[in-house]
């Protein structure tokens, strides 16, 4: 029976830096992917002219070469920044709501504040109040939290020991009136996929603060090239991995890791398994039942599965001037109300806020030349999908798709008549090549109760890890840096041994 | 003193505490969704599919129609146009082809998949010649992009079809006819000869009862007498049929041929780019005369392919590397056979291939080195990496 330190689940982000971080510590290391292609979320597809980016829209944490992001330390600690090329994004997001108002607001601080008192005047005083508190509290947050001072308290760090788990509506109401500036201001709760009624001011501040910092990045070639990267100098290192072949069954004896049974059958014997696959579904499809104690399961109980993503690929006969499309990053919204806009993903009704995101305003190079794309994207529970018969599925997507493109159009009039090649992925999309329940990008949802100060991240079968959305957070930068983390925490453990 | 000590010092974070006591006592119990994964996804994209042949339909001298019905459960939904792969074991060979579905998706009892003999195929011929009702087949399925997209193909459609390229657009005709949608479709149908024409008294039947389906149909190699349209789809035969041409949207399907020919015509009238779709064709019919091709390999050219940690083969330089593969027993994943879906994604070590135009390949696979083997014809001697 061939014989491994570790076997990594899933090559999405987590279990790439995972397998990568193992290989590299001269550990013996295979990686399983169900899929034929690296990444999970962050991979690409072509359809004629066009690659599609499908999941990554601004990856936060880079920085610069002189001013590296946490993000920039994990992938050069991994030894594949050679092999990447990132491009800075000079605007945080632009907002509109059709008809009504339109703003950017640059990724830089002194801007956004000046943007902002100029299109809210009644709000002169509070703007650069509230920015104050955004970095005051980011700061001591870097400072406790991250670099773990040990002399952590609410004395030395009374920001935020107040506002971490407030949640950020409370603090926008606290500061301001106007409910379009508290729309422009936490439109990023989308990337969150909690609204700010219920998204803790830690989450948010420090997502916002990172994104102005260390500005939002394009990656030249997509997510797909960072996956791609990640995997080569895994090989390099003299890691195995197999494609098309999920794992079946995680096998474990007196709780602990013996070995992995892959989806064709063979059996691999390993005491530590690192699954980038849902934490949930490793639970409930990867292991015997008997094999997973009562209090694991239970303690999903109080956690919901997150939302999935209704997403538009769009690729276009033009350049995206033609389009009217001036920003990379565009909220298209029809609301105010962000609770109503978020109880919209539970249903199939119109949405509120969809991204529009067009990669070649940032990166001319991402299309064929005289083409652009965007992939436009509103946030949607898996529920309601599921419940729809499988011979009404493609009406029910083209249906949903409609109301989606009158919204694109309200913002870039004529865009529909440009379009040459057209994807469309629903959540059940999603479940598919992800293999989660729900369909879930984000793992369960982020509620400030689901955030890591609550989470009891230590699995009780020895020998396994999580990597992932589900093992912390969603997004690119944070599922990077969990599998590099997960590693870290195996390789200690071999250590003891 | 670590965060954990002083966590409860935290403003609200014994409210939570509260909150999350609550929910685990009566939140959601996950137990209970076992295997549900797998059951949602049955639905709508099993992985696999077990069809049986229920009855063989003779549609003209060459080509028969293959009812398939699904061994367990039920058939997956799809969208007119699009295919499965059907997987045959010919001689010890095991290998898939695509055949579009030219059943109408509304009708979910059955997938009709319509064969005709080509000359030189090698799994058309075994369908035609041994395949006989009671026959079980794996296949794929439904997969492939070439489709009607109610948001930007609009409700005019002109469909050019050419040989067995008929089977996508059948299935898109009796759908809008099947469920009275709201499309208005001419087809031109090219021929060799009156004798092949496919389907030819249903399409008429069509047309007759509905007057949003017409048709033209073309032969290109008529008898003495022949009354019909003879010759090519041609862009003068198109204007003269169709007249105003704008707002418009083209569907091709047929040999590689007829997409040079007939996209070149469409462009002269002025068609954009956009408004033309066409299925894929598969490996090109002569490797050799593709552009680009080296021109010091000849057509018996052989060269190794050595699979990392495993044997090695000899090839033909002018056969796709799957093929190749499928001949020496080892079967690599495959969809579209045409270069196109990835699904056959494979990292060249060592060596060339040359892969003709309208291989797909990401941009960061070509940086890697990943090649698709279906369309990927190895003009020196190669190692592979099967993973």
């Amino acid at each position: 029976m061939p014989e491994y330190d570790a076997v990594v689940i899933g090559a999405g982000n987590g279990g790439l830096t995972g397998a990568l971080t193992l290989a590299r510590a001269g550990r013996k290391v295979l990686l399983l992917e169900r899929h034929n292609v690296p990444g999970g979320c962050a991979t690409s597809f072509v359809r004629g002219r066009f690659e599609f980016e499908v999941a990554l829209h601004q990856l936060s944490g880079m920085g610069s070469a002189e001013r590296p992001g946490p993000l920039r330390a994990v992938l050069n600690d991994l030894g594949v920044m050679d092999k990447l090329e990132f491009v800075e994004m000079e605007n945080l997001y632009r907002v509109v709501w059709p008809d009504t108002f339109d703003i950017t607001l640059r990724a830089e601080r002194n801007a956004i504040v000046e943007t902002l008192q100029d299109r809210f005047p009644k709000e002169k005083e509070n703007i650069p109040r509230f920015f104050d508190l955004v970095y005051g509290f980011s700061m001591e947050m870097v400072q406790g939290l991250f670099f773990k001072d040990p002399e952590i308290s609410k004395e030395k760090y009374p920001l935020f020991f107040k506002y971490a788990l407030t949640p950020t509506r409370k603090v926008l109401d606290e500061y301001f009136s106007d409910p379009l500036l508290k729309a422009v201001l936490s439109i990023y709760w989308s990337y969150a996929g909690v609204p700010p009624t219920w998204l803790s001011f830690g989450d948010f501040a420090i997502m916002l603060f990172a994104y102005i910092e260390f500005k939002p990045y394009h990656l030249k070639g997509g997510s797909q090239a960072l996956s791609n990267a990640l995997l080569d100098e895994f090989i390099n290192n003299g890691g195995e991995v197999r494609f098309n072949c999920g794992a079946k069954k995680i096998a474990t004896k007196g709780g602990r890791v013996t070995g992995v049974v892959t989806e064709q059958g063979d059996t691999v014997q390993t005491r530590y398994v690192l699954s980038n696959a849902s934490m949930l579904q490793t639970y409930l499809d990867l292991m015997d039942p008997d094999q997973v104690p009562r209090e694991t399961l239970e303690g999903f109980r109080s956690t919901s599965i997150g939302p999935s993503a209704f997403s538009i690929y769009m690729g276009f006969d033009c350049e995206p001037e033609e389009l009217g499309i001036q920003e990379t990053t565009n909220f298209i919204t029809t609301t105010t109300d962000m609770d109503k806009a978020f109880a919209r993903w539970k249903t199939m009704e119109q949405q509120g806020v969809a991204l529009f995101t067009c990669y070649d305003v940032s990166d001319p190079d991402f299309s064929p030349p005289g083409t652009c794309q965007a992939a436009f994207v509103s946030l949607q529970y898996g529920d309601p999908w599921s419940l729809v018969p499988p011979h009404q599925y493609y009406d029910a997507k083209y249906r949903y798709a409609e109301g989606m493109m009158e919204l694109a159009e309200k913002a870039f009039p004529g865009v529909r008549g440009h379009i040459e090649e057209m994807e469309i992925a629903t959540p059940m999309t999603h479940l598919r090549y992800l293999g989660h329940l729900g369909g879930a990008i984000y793992g369960h949802d982020q509620y400030t109760k689901d955030t890591p100060y609550f989470m009891a991240n230590r699995s009780p079968v020895q020998g396994l890890y999580f990597a992932g959305a589900w093992a912390m957070q969603g997004g690119f930068q944070p599922t990077l840096t969990s599998g590099r983390s997960a590693a870290k925490g195996i390789l200690k453990s071999m250590a003891k041994k | 003193m670590s965060l954990k000590d002083v966590i409860h010092d935290i403003e609200g974070y014994q409210d939570i505490k509260s909150e999350i006591a609550v929910l685990k006592k009566y939140g959601f119990d996950y137990s209970a969704q076992r295997g549900r994964l797998d059951s949602i996804l049955d639905m709508l994209h099993p992985k696999k599919l077990r069809l049986c042949v229920s009855e063989i339909i003779d549609e003209t001298k060459s080509a028969k129609t293959l009812r398939l019905v699904p061994v367990q459960g039920y058939l997956p939904p799809f969208q007119a146009g699009q295919y499965i792969s059907l997987v045959v074991e010919i001689g010890g060979v095991v290998t898939s082809r695509d055949y579009s579905m030219s059943s109408s998706p509304s009708q979910i009892g059955y997938y009709d998949v319509t064969v005709r003999r080509v000359g030189d195929g090698f799994v058309s011929e075994y369908l035609l010649d041994e395949a006989k009702p009671g026959d079980e087949f794996a296949s794929s399925s439904p997969a492939g992009n070439f489709y009607y997209n109610p948001l930007i193909h609009g409700r005019d459609l002109v469909f050019i079809a050419g040989g067995s390229g008929i089977t996508p657009f059948m299935s898109m005709i009796r759908e809008v006819a099947g469920r009275g949608l709201d499309r208005r479709i001419h087809l031109f149908y090219g021929s060799q000869s009156p004798d092949d024409i496919i389907f030819g008294q249903e399409i008429e039947d069509l047309s007759r009862r509905h007057s949003n389906i017409t048709w033209t149909s073309v032969i290109s190699d008529p008898p003495q007498g022949y009354q019909g349209r003879a010759g090519f789809i041609s862009a003068d035969l198109m204007k003269e049929v169709l007249g105003d041409l704008s707002d418009r949207m083209f569907f091709l399907c047929g040999p590689e041929a007829m997409y040079t020919f007939c996209r070149k015509e469409l462009a002269g009238l002025g068609v954009p780019g956009r408004r033309m779709r066409n299925e894929m064709y598969g490996p090109p019919k002569n490797i050799t005369a593709c552009q680009g091709w080296p021109e010091y390999i000849d057509a018996d050219a052989t060269v190794s392919v050595s699979m990392k940690g495993g044997k090695t083969i000899t090839v033909r330089s002018t056969e796709p590397l799957m093929n190749s593969l499928e001949r020496n027993g080892i079967v690599i994943p495959s969809l579209c056979r045409s270069g196109e879906c990835s699904l056959c994604r494979t990292k060249l070590l060592k060596g060339k291939v040359f892969q003709p135009e309208g291989v797909k390949l990401r941009k960061s696979d070509r940086q890697f080195g990943y090649i698709h083997p279906c369309m990927a014809y190895p003009i020196s001697d190669i190692e592979i990496l099967l993973q």
